[in-house]
Order: structure tokens, then C-alpha cells, then sequence
């Protein structure tokens, strides 16, 4: 938990910093104060962003696909290992006492397999049955184990560790009864157990791959998909003039604070409802989800889908500003979206290979990048919490720093209309 | 006290263009006034730099006396000459909206909208998107948006253009009501006849400078004085050349019109038309609004 608590706290206490500077500032020809009126505008405009996604087909329809694919992406497994294998099918040929018929049961418990015993009438039905796959296994006289392919062949149709298992457990009680031991001394043999092995690295969790999968690949479609709703809402505000009117009433820093805000929310709460769906389901069917590190990591990709939403949204939408038709805001969106396909191509891989390399770890200090690559460290159980929290640190700086930019692009480009503003255009004096 | 608009050497240039070159005046309350000038002339960047939405190189923007700030802007009202609204909103729901930016509950904000779509004749639309409305009906919306918090002071960008003669009284009726209710109302327009009839005195600038302000009547009957002459067989006004201070300012269907210097004797103008033919009319005339405008920008 320390790592949600600790980025909360801190973005607690900057807010507490901020709101006291601001405070200093008030306007003393306001009949609203200063900060009242700065946080009502951006909550109203906020509340307006809102209510129009959340009435969207678009953010209905997408909500309900995530889910169905996140349910998918959790039955599917747990279906797959809970399948039961049909029991394997032993031919019999010969002598075939109760004692030996034990053994191999109690071998078939071990690997957790089933058995079926057929009788057959001599040892060449028995190989033809192999061979057309009628029998997976056969016990010829007692003393010999027939399959049809060798063990390590893919073709093999029969459980691999059930044949080794029921071949040494036979091999041992023919040996015991050889030696002539005792009742007790068979019985010691019989109880002997490995040797405890110790590893002085932790090991991986098992739980870890699919949630990091899950964990990344929500990040990129919902920050894709959120950044994309920044930069054409802006556009259209501009396209369809009524920024204008809003403008000669509320600041453009605020205007634009209010549209992050909400559509942040929004995201936010879109993530928040499918984590919490996942973990549901997850332990409403057993999934390993909720064990090991995967917990952690779902909420440390709801942090960073924060974090990374916060940094990526300014940039979108000082872009957002500067298109005025469609074709230029893809145009502008494709640059855009090359570092978060970088992060999330490389966070991608780092998941599949099962270790962390140094890139990523380097990745995971980058503000662009580290909304996908250190979800994956956490995964990976590669992150203390001073890293986590000096990347969150890092990333909330160079947010700030994006965002006063942003909104100087914005000031500046957002009144400009008829065509595509450049950046040197927006950044020269005349352009103020 | 009335509520005063005061504009102090606005200057604004963008790169090699002069949009507003020192231009100072004011806007009293409780008068329709109209803002003129030929395209181009820095009306739309004046009515921006009130609202703060184009940064100013000099001057200042004063509300009765006080430096126009955020809290100042909120108690304005704005019609942009691009009109803008969100197309796939609600009215209804995109008026409140709007009147809480200005500063109303959404109580308020909701009856105000309801009440301003009742007066401009749009109320049973409030529960449709903007983008299925006619343009006239937008442009009602769009007032209906600058007044809804009662604002101190209206500006409006063009706000008649492209409306049908219904839309135009409608629109009229309301800009004369608020003036007569103590706003401070200023309007653009290039229908010259509608601001004469609207206005009771207008601001008319060129190239960012101030040309001309004062009340309509008081332009109109300022200048050199102004005599429209019919003489019958005599349609060109042939009889008018070449006299000494008379100026031949428009000759059309017969109707000649002149424009006297302050030293020329009408009762000899009228002899010498006498002796031209028969003569029909001789009035003396004010100025028209668009008479005025033109002599104003050249």
C-alpha cells in the first residue's frame, strides 16, 4: 500500500502549497474570491465534460467491450487449467496383481491424472491399439511399459510425468521386494521425502505475467483513448467557436484545467470500475489475479494511468489547440503518440521475456514512458518504494513544467483560426 | 451613477499590421450604440481586447473607472461575430451551463435560459441539439447566452447579420429594452439603415483610429448643409456647376443633391433653380447615417 499512500500524501501536500501561493494572489475587484472562483469555473466545466462522455454511446459501448475482453481474459485461463483431462487409458496384458495395480493408481494421485485399465488379449492388440491411440499406455506381463512415441516427442498423446511416475514407482516396489526388506524398513523407503531446496533470490510470481499484460495494456487503450478525447475536444471548442464565448468569461488556464479534470475523472473512473470488476471476477472464479504482486500492480496501473493521463493530457491538448479540422488532428496526433508506443511496445516485451532489463529500468524514470515501465518493475518486484516514489516525483515535475507550456500554446493558438498553427507561430512575441 | 465604458489608447499591431492605433472612447449606459466601420477597420479586435482575448500593446479598458478584470468580464455580456456554441448540446442545458460561468446558480441560470428563449421566441427548442436549429434560431440562442446573467454591459459582433426582418425587430426590440433598462449596449454592423434606426449614437473608426463618435442626430446635422433640388428639364443639375460653394455630392432620378459651403446665400440658389425650369422640390436635409460613415472613413 505504500506505494498508492505515499503518491497520494505528496500530491495532498503540493496541492495544500499550491492553494496557499494562489491565496496570496486574490483579486481584490472580485466579488467572488479569487480561488473560489477559479476552483467553481473549473468544476463547472469539469461537471459539464462529465456528463457529456458519460452520456456517449461511445463511452458506453467501449466500456462494456473492455469488459467483456477483461472477463474473457480472466475466464479463459481459469477454464483452461480447471479442464478436466480425460483419464488415460491403460491396455493391460498378462498378469496383473493388486499390488501392482495399487502402485499405479497411487502414481496416477501424484500427477493428478485419472486412470482407465483395459484388458487386452495379447501384447500385439495392445501395440496396434497404440498405435491408433484407442489406449495411451501398456502394461505388458507386469514388468514392461509400452507407449507409442517416445516420452519427449510432442506427439505424445500420453501424460509424460504419469508414465515416469508409474516407471519408477514400479521400478522401486520390485526393487523392495528383491532386497527382502522388512514391513517397517519398506514402509521407511516408501515415506522417504526431498530435501528441502532454499534459493536465495526471490522467485517470480506466478500471477505476475498476465496481470502486468493486462495492467499495460489498459494503460495504452485508455490514454490512447482519453488523450485522443483531450485533443478532438479542444479542436471542436475551436472549430465550432464557441471558445470564444467561454473564454470572455473564464480563464484559458481554467477552461482547459476543467476539460483535463473531467476527462480524467472520467477515465479514472472507467479504470477504477474495470480493476474492480477484474478482482471481482477474478476471485469469484479463482483466478490467479489476486495472488502474489497482481493486487499491487493493479493499483500501481491505476496510479500511472493518473500520472500518465496528467502529463500526456497537456500536451494534448496545447496540440488540440492548434488543429481545426480533423485531418490536422490526426496529423498532429501521430508525433504525439510514437514515445507512449515506445513504452508500451518496450513494457510489452520486458512482461513476455520475465525479467526486467536495464532499459526498462531506465524507462521507468522517463515521464513518457514510465506510466508503462515501472508497472511492470512493480510486477517484476524490481521497484522499491523510493524508486516508485522518486518516479512519481519526477513525473509530477516535468507535468507541472508541461503544463504551464501547454497552457501558454493553448493561450496563444486557441482564438487563432483559419488553418493549422505552428509552434514557431505560437511562440514568437506577435502571436501574444 | 451610470455605468461607463472607457477605452484609453488601445493599441494593438499584429506583425506589419495596425489593427487598433490609439483609439480612445467611451460607451455610456443606457444609450444602443453603434460601432462602425469598413472591414477591417479593428471593430471585432476592440471588442475582443474588452473581453481579453487579444493581449493589448498599449491602453487600457476601464469599467467605470476600474481596469477591466475577470470579475469585471463576468457581468458582460458577449455575442462574437463567429458564433459558437456547442452543436451537439442542448439549449436548455447549454444556457445554464454558460449562465453559471457567469456567475449564477443553476436555479437562477435554468430560469433565466427558460425566460430568454420565451422573449426571443425560441422556447420550445431548449430540448433540442444547437446543430438542428436554423441560423436564425442559433443566432437567437446566441443572444439569449450574452444576456442571460443581465449583464452591465452588452456587446454584440454583428449581431443582425444574416437574420430574416423578424429576427431583426426581434433582436432590436431587445437590444433597445436593455438599453432603456440602464446596459451599456454596443453593437457592430455594415446595415447602416438598421443602426441609424436602432442606435442613438455610434463610434465609427478606420485602420484602428477613432473617426468619429457623437450622437446620430448630432452627426447627422453637423457639416456643411445638404439641399435636394428637382427641376423639372433639368435632371443633371447643370444649373448647380460651376456655382461658387455648392458641391454636386449625387444625382439620381432627377433628384440632384448638393452640399453647400457655410458662406453660400440659399435664397440665391433657389432664384437660379427658378430659372432652370420648374421647380419641384428644394429641401434642406439632415445627413444620412451612411453619409456620415463615408465622409468619416473617406
Amino acid at each position: 500500500m505504500k506505494f498508492v499512500l505515499i503518491p497520494v500524501l505528496v500530491a495532498i501536500a503540493a496541492l495544500r502549497i499550491w492553494m496557499r501561493h494562489r491565496r496570496r494572489q486574490t483579486d481584490p475587484h472580485s466579488s467572488r474570491p479569487w480561488m473560489t472562483s477559479m476552483t467553481n469555473d473549473v468544476g463547472l466545466v469539469a461537471v459539464r465534460e462529465m456528463r457529456e462522455r458519460f452520456r456517449g454511446r461511445i463511452f458506453r459501448i467501449g466500456t462494456v467491450f473492455i469488459l467483456v475482453v477483461v472477463a474473457a481474459a480472466i475466464i479463459i485461463p481459469v477454464l483452461h487449467n480447471n479442464s478436466k483431462q480425460p483419464p488415460q487409458k491403460v491396455g493391460v496384458v498378462g498378469a496383473f496383481p493388486a499390488s501392482l495395480r495399487a502402485t499405479i493408481e497411487s502414481s496416477a494421485k501424484v500427477v493428478s491424472d485419472t486412470l482407465n485399465f483395459v484388458a487386452e488379449p495379447n501384447a500385439q492388440h495392445a501395440r496396434a491399439d497404440l498405435r491408433s491411440g484407442r489406449i495411451d499406455l501398456a502394461i505388458v506381463n507386469g514388468s514392461q511399459l509400452v507407449v507409442d512415441r517416445p516420452l519427449n516427442s510432442n506427439n505424445s498423446s500420453v501424460d509424460s510425468q504419469l508414465v515416469l511416475t508409474v516407471a519408477k514407482n514400479v521400478g522401486f516396489t520390485e526393487a523392495v521386494r528383491a532386497a527382502h526388506l522388512s514391513r517397517t524398513q519398506s514402509e521407511t523407503l516408501a515415506a522417504a521425502k526431498a530435501l528441502p531446496v532454499t534459493s536465495i533470490q526471490p522467485g517470480k510470481k506466478s500471477s505476475f505475467n498476465g496481470t502486468s499484460l493486462i495492467g499495460v495494456i489498459l494503460i495504452f487503450i485508455m490514454l490512447s483513448q482519453y488523450n485522443t478525447w483531450i485533443l478532438i475536444g479542444v479542436m471542436e471548442e475551436k472549430s465550432s467557436r464557441v471558445i470564444e464565448v467561454l473564454l470572455s468569461t473564464v480563464r484559458p488556464i481554467q477552461l482547459l484545467a476543467g476539460k483535463v479534470l473531467g476527462i480524467g475523472l472520467v477515465a479514472l473512473a472507467q479504470a477504477s470500475l474495470i480493476v474492480a470488476f477484474a478482482l471481482a471476477l477474478s476471485k469469484a472464479v479463482g483466478s490467479n489475479l489476486t495472488h502474489g504482486t497482481a493486487p499491487l500492480v493493479l493499483v500501481s496501473t491505476l496510479v500511472w494511468l493518473v500520472l500518465g493521463f496528467a502529463f500526456y493530457s497537456w500536451v494534448y491538448a496545447a496540440a488540440g489547440s492548434m488543429a481545426e479540422r480533423q485531418d490536422q488532428v490526426q496529423s498532429l496526433a501521430l508525433p504525439l503518440s510514437l514515445p507512449m508506443i515506445f513504452g508500451y511496445v518496450m513494457a510489452l516485451t520486458q512482461v513476455s521475456s520475465g525479467s526486467p532489463s536495464a532499459l526498462l529500468k531506465v524507462l521507468a524514470y522517463l515521464p513518457p514512458t514510465a506510466p508503462f515501465a515501472m508497472p511492470v518493475l512493480v510486477g517484476f518486484g524490481a521497484a522499491t518504494w523510493w524508486q516508485f516514489l522518486s518516479s512519481v516525483l519526477i513525473s509530477a515535475v516535468c507535468t507541472v513544467g508541461i503544463a504551464r507550456a501547454a497552457a501558454t500554446i493553448y493561450r496563444r493558438s486557441i482564438l487563432r483560426t483559419g488553418g493549422r498553427v505552428r509552434v514557431r507561430e505560437v511562440l514568437s512575441r506577435a502571436s501574444r | 451613477m451610470a455605468n461607463v465604458l472607457h477605452l484609453e489608447g488601445l493599441s494593438r499591431r499584429f506583425g506589419s499590421l495596425t489593427a487598433l492605433d490609439d483609439l480612445s472612447f467611451d460607451v455610456p449606459s443606457g444609450h444602443v450604440v453603434g460601432f462602425l466601420g469598413p472591414n477591417g477597420a479593428g471593430k471585432t479586435t476592440t471588442m475582443r481586447a474588452i473581453f481579453g482575448l487579444t493581449d493589448l500593446d498599449a491602453g487600457v479598458v476601464r469599467w467605470n473607472g476600474s481596469v477591466v478584470g475577470q470579475a469585471e468580464r463576468r457581468r458582460f455580456g458577449y455575442m462574437p461575430e463567429e458564433r459558437g456554441l456547442y452543436p451537439g448540446m442542448l439549449v436548455g442545458e447549454q444556457l445554464t451551463y454558460l449562465g453559471q460561468l457567469h456567475g449564477l446558480t443553476w436555479t437562477d441560470a435554468s430560469a433565466a435560459s427558460t425566460k430568454w428563449l420565451e422573449r426571443l421566441g425560441v422556447a420550445d427548442r431548449a430540448k433540442s441539439k444547437v446543430e438542428a436549429l436554423s441560423h436564425g434560431n442559433q443566432q437567437r440562442v446566441q443572444l439569449a447566452a450574452a444576456l442571460l446573467h443581465n449583464p452591465e454591459l452588452l456587446i454584440l459582433d454583428e449581431p443582425l447579420a444574416g437574420l430574416d426582418p423578424s429576427g431583426i425587430d426581434a433582436i432590436g426590440d431587445v437590444l433597445a429594452a436593455q438599453a432603456r433598462s440602464g446596459c451599456c449596449v454596443i453593437f457592430s454592423s455594415h446595415q447602416l439603415d438598421l443602426v441609424e434606426d436602432l442606435c442613438e449614437s455610434v463610434v465609427i473608426i478606420d485602420h484602428g483610429r477613432l473617426m468619429a463618435t457623437g450622437g446620430v442626430d448630432e452627426l447627422a446635422n453637423s457639416g456643411a448643409r445638404r439641399l435636394v433640388v428637382r427641376v423639372d428639364g433639368d435632371r443633371s443639375g447643370s444649373w448647380a456647376t460651376g456655382v461658387a460653394g455648392v458641391t454636386i455630392s449625387e444625382v439620381k432620378g432627377g433628384e440632384v443633391r448638393l452640399v453647400l459651403d457655410d458662406d453660400v446665400d440659399s435664397d440665391a440658389l433657389l432664384t437660379l433653380a427658378r430659372g432652370a425650369g420648374r421647380l419641384t422640390e428644394f429641401v434642406f436635409e439632415r445627413r444620412r447615417l451612411s453619409e456620415v460613415f463615408r465622409e468619416a472613413v473617406g
